[in-house]
């Protein structure tokens, strides 16, 4: 938390002493303090320099969290003192971290404990364990010791190769980082030196488009000013400039010459991370290692719970009552058949209770009878164990990694634009993409490009609507020329010919009115103009960085008006007015903010006037504007705003006033005191702002463009027909929200807006709509919707968006989805998927989605049924050993078959399989309905498979038995009949519920079975196992084929039935499977779609 | 500090390289395959195939069960005296070492039986799959001599009370059945070949040929058969025969052929040494001889479970068919 509001830009407070035009004042404001906020650098006593009296610096700027305090006591033991050039001292007294960083977990050394430690915390993992050590007891040991331990040491093993694979390239990444070089002082001159080796302390140079190798304070910068832009995109993916300031006693010293000494009490580094436009910075290590702010910054990736998933923990728990119900009927019966036989038991031959061989004649391993039915118990649980699928869980595990890599590598998810393809951030919900009922949209960046585009502007009460009359010559632009070269702006806008003559018209009111007005927009914002070479080096052009893409549209179009703005310090801009270049004091920048909803700047000109521009939006502005001195102009003004809102463009409403010295100076005064506060000062300068913008001259307005982006309106379309709920929560205005829901086919009927219900009833009237616009909805409102919607309802939601405004709602859906564009990485980061537009969400959910879901419902349902018929064979055959737990199956078959029997063909089919192919699945959207009405996986199913697992074992272990009975076959061989039978009889069950079959489906499941028929020969090879040969000998008669074929067969009528049943009363999928297969000559599936009547809801003031 | 990311530099911008995924079949999951889908003809072919097999195999094994010619004589209850009417007499019986034992039998061949006729003894309700009697052996004493303290598993039949290892040790060798039989007809004797009963595997790789019985049965309690402690292991047919453990409570072990036919009505005597107590755990004791076919001894189970499957699957077929010709979905 702490980490993104200190990359936040806070407003730098200028102390000015005059404002005098002449340069000398150029002068005085090098003197500017600046700090950081959040850095605490309370005292900064440079001793040899500056004299003993230490200077106090109090942080400053406005909390974006709002917190009354921004300034913050740090008490000496929690401070972090950095004794400047003296990583001696510095590290003597803490024990601070090397700059060596180390994202990999493990050492050779660590890795065995370390991992299997991690492992352990899984519950599955636990289960595994106890079981394999309840069957060390000597009185519990059922199967052999190797044969016990083997499941476990299996997923350990493969689980740890994985780590340590990962852990490897992590290990590669470290050393190359590790092994980057930077410019560190030392004996008084700048000396190569590897990252790792940089202590906290020393003084260390970079250049530009640099990359940091730690957290430092600044000392000095290239710049006179002592301003160092950096770029964040490392930390938190913002590719805009921001700012940050070198300590004002140190920017004059180079270190080289003078000693630097001094002492830095910090709490929180001051991350900065890639040097840009500036030639050099130098400062001081303060946070090394994995101390650094990317480094804490580093957290994992989200971790959700698919709703298959839940539910398939409620079926878990069924399965583990049927478990405890088997265990408990073993033990009673034997406890029953111990006390029906407890006369004979003594010399019963097979049980022998007295051991005969001391002379004191004791009862031999027999603990009474309520022991020996605790140990059936116990022993009961251990043969039963894999009634709880654990293997379930790895392989679902498998299957999602493998349905990641197909999410990740499909072409038609790849954004060209911005090269890059689909990320999967979460691994574990991927199936939770079938199910989606409701979509929670963004408006901007996620519908939008987010790429601005100037499209016309109201200036002085007439529309200047470039569109009408402009063609692709006009695009010329404005140009500089300057020492030779030609400047020009990156981008341009569309000339408005009449505007521009307008523009140039210097004396008439008109022409002022038009100039002031272009004037504000190259002025009024945080834009740092940046110098580009292009292949021409006679041509430079100017790009422009900032924050808001809002605030760059309008610099452009300033700019090819001919207002450019050039030159960007912290004390002054400068403006080049239709090849004119003047210089304007930047004396007061009130930042924008969601209270206020306006910027404003206080610009000292050239001819010794002070100006303040103000732009904001179009309700915060009304307030501040004086409507009595021009109503008509506001009047018309207004209508054109509301036009241009309607036609979906984004407005801005710009006003100015020419501030009096008295005014001035009473405002500068009450900004000082407010921005030295020490309490409250964001709400200080707020009010300071709220003075001073007020009674404006309403210079204009401007409608701005953000392009839909590609495949939008189809997208939605395709969502709403597949019975997904979409709804577009933006702080757009109403108007603008609408025309956009329109151009975007999410309105298709307008309906009466309706105005003025609460909560309740919003959710009352917006469940029934298919589509909802929210419009003026705040970042944490558009959580509290998405909290709305998952409370009342039992609907599966998405988010998707792309800003850092988005990330509350994208935590609280059950699926976040980030934009990768270009608001930044926060969005992305709080995601549990990324992909680059907002038209893939279509393949996402309704071809990878549906494809998911149903294979993973698939193969839970599969595991539950493979394991329990397997259990029940060996429960039943538990029935006819006097309830003893000995098993025909041999030990190794009972513990390789889920490992190696049947776990491939479940694992490949649940990663390839397919219901239905991509185009049928995005040819009727329909067909999405089936994940949301969890058709593939429900409690009637899961019961369905309870009976037909019930059959299949009785099938399965009755044949053998009735076949067998009373026949001189022994123990093993039945055993491997059983293995062998129940190895086929499941894969083939798996085979007729293949839909698809490729080589490698045929390969794993064949493959399986054959498997099988080798390990149990090899088992059956083994002299000293008392089953040797056993499977040979069976296999060499004829009556155990007949028992083979019997049991597949007859097993399997069922299954083979109920598919029946599904061709002659088919849902839409199997419609759609047979469509495909034969063409359209069956009916197609149900194309209506219902149209619910549109419900735009009131903006909810005050949330 | 950067995460060393290097694509965030701007040198590898212009190197940039596209990541964009490289396409193929697999990997876009558009691999060819073959999509089979249920429709009426393929429902009714497969009825139809599952028809043609399983009546066949039905009819051949119900035949092959009834060719089978079987004498099954329980002979537990007969083989007593009279008197001994309670358990605790029976019992009293049996372990009476000194008590004449022999029990005859006398059988009338219903049907001409054809060589090789097979001998088995039959035990009920004897639980020869118990967990504490199917481990209480040791295979590995069963195959070396070096091995014959290896007895850990067969207490309480591990040591003599000299703490000398048995050979063979556990209870399944312990309780060696021991009733005998001897037939004979018209009082000509019919040779019973107890040669080859037991596996080839267990007499060449399972029971070592260097191993011989040592203190076995030599303690005050006698589970059953004594073994002649000359014959090495690999040549006591019947050991290897009773240890192979049976699957099921009710079981027949192989105790010997008659390589002769025997002729309807033929009227056999046969010899029985009652030895074997199953008077202490209520089981009950067979002789059976019988012939066998492809299918094994006596048993209609699978035959009839074939016709079943069989039948019901050309019944649905014609249902099928004539459902799809009046009412198609």
């Amino acid at each position: 938390m702490a980490s993104d509001s200190q990359i936040e830009i806070n407003e730098n407070s200028y102390k000015i002493p005059d404002f005098t035009r002449n340069s000398s004042s150029q002068r005085s404001i090098s003197s500017i303090q600046s700090i950081q906020s959040k850095t605490s650098v309370r005292e900064v006593g440079f001793s040899s320099e500056l004299g003993s009296k230490p200077i106090k610096y109090g942080s400053r700027g406005a909390d974006s969290r709002g917190l009354s305090t921004s300034y913050k006591e740090i008490n000496d033991e929690d401070a972090r003192l950095v004794y400047v050039n003296d990583p001696v001292r510095t590290n003597d007294k803490f024990e601070l971290a090397g700059n060596s960083i180390r994202t990999a977990k493990y050492s050779i050394l660590t890795f065995l404990p370390r991992n299997l430690f991690e492992q352990f915390h899984r519950v599955a993992y636990i289960y595994f364990l106890v079981i394999a050590i309840l069957n060390q007891l000597p009185q519990l040991a059922v199967f052999g010791r190797e044969a016990s331990i083997l499941p476990l040491a299996f997923v350990l093993f493969v689980t740890a190769v994985k780590d340590a694979y990962e852990d490897y390239r992590r290990h590669r990444s470290d050393k190359i980082e590790n092994n980057r070089l930077a410019w560190v002082l030392s004996n008084e001159k700048f000396e190569q030196k590897k990252w790792k080796n940089i202590c906290v302390g020393e003084i260390i140079k970079v250049s530009g488009n640099e990359t940091l190798p730690c957290d430092m304070v600044l000392l000095s910068t290239s710049d006179a000013t002592g301003v160092a832009y950096v770029q964040t995109t490392n930390l938190d993916g913002e590719s805009n400039l921001k700012t940050r300031y070198a300590k004002q006693e140190t920017q004059m010293r180079n270190p080289q010459e003078e000693k630097i000494s001094g002492l830095i009490k910090c709490e929180n580094p001051i991350g900065i991370y890639m040097l840009k436009n500036t030639d050099w910075a130098i400062g001081v290590a303060v946070y090394a290692g994995k101390e650094t702010k990317a480094m804490l910054n580093n957290s994992g990736a989200p971790s959700k719970r698919s709703r298959l998933e839940s539910r398939m923990n409620r079926e878990i728990i069924y399965l583990s009552i049927f478990l405890v119900t088997l265990c408990t009927i073993v033990c009673i019966c034997h406890g029953v058949w111990l006390r029906r036989h407890n006369d004979e038991l003594d010399l019963m031959q097979f049980y022998r209770k007295k051991d005969y061989s001391e002379p004191e004649v004791e009862n031999y391993e027999y603990y009474g009878w309520g022991m020996e039915i605790f140990f059936v118990f116990l022993m009961s649980v251990i043969v039963f164990q894999v009634m709880i699928p654990i293997s379930l869980y790895i392989s679902m595990e498998l299957v999602r990694v493998g349905q990641a890599y197909f999410m990740i590598r499909d072409k038609r998810m790849f954004d060209e634009s911005s090269n890059s393809s689909f990320q999967c951030r979460a691994l574990n919900i991927n199936e939770d993409l079938g199910q989606i009922k409701y979509v929670f949209s963004d408006k901007t960046g996620t519908l939008t490009e987010n790429k601005m585009e100037f499209q016309c502007a109201s200036i002085g009460g007439v529309d200047y609507d470039n569109g009408k009359a402009s063609t692709e010559d006009d695009r010329i632009g404005h140009s500089i020329q300057a020492d030779g070269m030609v400047l020009k702006p990156k981008m341009t806008v569309k000339l408005d010919s009449e505007l521009l003559n307008l523009s140039k018209r210097k004396h008439t009111d008109d022409g002022r009115h038009v100039r002031d007005f272009f004037m504000a927009l190259a002025a009024c914002n945080t834009i740092v103009p940046l110098t580009v070479e292009t292949s021409d080096p006679a041509v430079k052009l100017i790009e422009y960085q900032g924050e808001s893409p809002d605030e760059q549209a309008l610099v452009y179009a300033a700019a090819t008006y001919g207002f450019m703005l050039i030159e960007r310090t912290s004390g002054h801009i400068v403006i080049d007015i239709q090849g004119e270049r003047q210089r304007f004091n930047v004396l007061g920048l009130h930042e924008f903010d969601s209270e206020r909803k306006r910027m404003s700047v206080i610009l000292g000109c050239p001819d010794n006037t002070v100006k303040l521009f103000v732009k904001g939006a179009d309700t915060s502005m009304f307030s501040v504007i004086d409507k009595s001195s021009n109503s008509n102009m506001v009047k018309a003004t207004e209508a054109h705003l509301n036009s241009y809102s309607s036609k979906g463009l984004r407005t801005l409403v710009i006003g100015m006033r020419e501030l009096s010295a008295s005014e001035f100076e009473q405002w500068q005064s009450s900004y000082e005191s407010a921005s030295t506060a020490v309490m409250g000062r964001a709400g200080l300068l707020r009010k300071v702002a709220n003075n001073i913008e007020n009674h404006l001259n309403s210079l204009g307005a401007s409608g701005i463009e953000d392009k839909l982006q590609q495949g939008v309106p189809e997208a939605i379309e395709s969502l709403r027909m597949a019975g997904i709920k979409v709804w577009v929560l933006t702080g757009d205005k109403q108007e603008t929200a609408i025309s956009i829901g329109y151009s975007s086919k999410l309105l298709t009927i307008s309906d009466a807006t309706r105005g003025g219900p609460g909560l309740e009833l919003l959710f009352e009237l917006a469940s029934r709509c298919t589509v909802v616009l929210c419009c003026r909805v705040a970042p944490l409102q558009k959580a509290g919707i998405v909290a709305l919607i998952k409370h009342r309802t039992d609907d599966m939601t998405l988010a998707i968006g792309d800003g850092a405004n988005d990330v509350s709602m994208i935590q609280k859906a059950d699926v976040g989805i980030g934009i990768s564009g270009q608001e930044g990485r926060q969005a992305v980061m709080a995601s549990d998927f990324a992909m680059g537009q907002f038209r893939f969400l279509v393949p996402l959910l309704l071809v990878h989605g549906h494809w998911n879901y149903q294979r993973m419902s698939y193969m839970i349902l599969y595991n539950f049924y493979r394991n329990a018929v397997f259990v029940l064979v060996l429960f039943w055959y538990v029935l006819f050993t006097s309830f003893t737990l000995t098993t025909a199956i041999t030990d190794w078959s009972s513990v390789l078959y889920s490992v190696i029997y049947t776990s491939l063909p479940t694992i490949v089919v649940g990663v390839l399989d397919k219901d239905l192919s991509r185009a049928t699945l995005l040819k009727y959207p329909q067909l999405y309905g089936a994940g949301q009405r969890s058709e593939s996986y429900n409690g009637k199913l899961f019961w369905v498979m309870i009976l037909d697992t019930l059959w299949q074992s009785v099938v399965a272990f009755f044949v053998p038995f009735l076949a067998y009975w009373e026949s001189d076959v022994d123990g093993s061989s039945l055993g491997d009949l059983w293995t062998i039978a129940v190895v086929v009889m499941v894969n083939i069950h798996l085979a007729m519920d293949v839909i698809r079959w490729y080589w490698i489906t045929h390969a794993a499941i064949w493959g399986s079975i054959i498997a099988t028929f080798i390990c149990v020969m090899i088992i059956d090879a083994v002299p000293i196992l008392p089953g040797y040969w056993a499977f040979f000998h069976i296999a060499d008669t004829k009556l155990f084929w007949v028992c083979l074929l019997g049991i597949t067969v007859g097993a399997l009528v069922p299954h083979f039935a109920v598919k029946f049943v599904q061709y002659y009363r088919p849902n839409n999928i199997q419609i759609a499977r047979e469509a495909e297969k034969f063409g359209n000559s069956r009916e197609s599936p149900d194309a209506q779609i219902e149209m619910n009547p549109i419900f735009d809801p009131p903006h909810r003031s005050g949330g | 500090m950067s995460s060393g990311d290097g694509s965030s530099e701007p040198s590898s911008k212009i190197s940039k390289i596209s990541k964009k995924p490289r396409y193929s079949r697999f990997t876009q999951q558009e691999l060819p395959a073959c999509k089979p889908i249920l429709t009426p003809g393929l429902v009714i072919t497969i009825l139809i195939s599952l028809a043609i097999i399983f009546i066949p195999i039905g009819l051949s094994s119900i035949s092959a069960s009834e060719n089978v010619v079987e004498l099954v004589d329980r002979y537990d209850d007969v083989c007593i005296p009279s008197n001994s009417s309670n358990h605790d007499e029976k019992i009293g019986f049996i372990q009476d070492a000194a008590t004449n034992k022999t029990c005859f039998r006398t059988w009338i061949v219903p049907k001409k039986m054809n060589h090789p006729i097979f001998v088995y003894y039959q035990l009920d309700n004897f639980y020869q799959n118990h967990r504490r009697y199917v481990k209480s052996r040791s295979d590995h004493q069963l195959w070396s001599p070096k091995s014959e303290r290896a007895t850990k598993l067969c207490e309480p039949e591990a040591q003599n009370d000299d703490d000398k290892p048995i050979v063979p040790c556990g209870l399944i060798a312990w309780s060696l059945f021991n009733d005998t039989y001897r037939f004979s007809r018209n009082d000509d004797a019919i040779e019973i070949n107890k040669k080859d009963i037991a596996w080839g595997s267990d007499r060449t790789k399972k029971f070592g040929s260097d191993v011989y019985p040592k203190n076995f049965q030599t303690r005050g309690l006698i589970g059953g058969a004594k073994l002649n402690e000359s014959i090495p292991l690999s040549q006591q047919e019947d050991l290897i025969v009773w240890m192979r453990t049976a699957a099921l409570p009710s079981f027949r072990k192989l105790y010997g052929r008659i390589e002769t036919d025997l002729e309807a009505n033929d009227k056999i005597t046969i010899e029985i040494q009652n030895n074997y107590n199953t008077y202490s755990f209520n089981g009950r004791k067979k002789l059976v001889i019988s012939t066998t076919t492809w299918i094994g001894g006596k048993n209609d189970f699978l035959g009839r479970m074939y016709m079943t499957v069989g039948g019901t699957s050309l019944f649905f077929a014609i249902a099928f068919s004539i459902l799809f010709v009046i009412k198609p979905r």
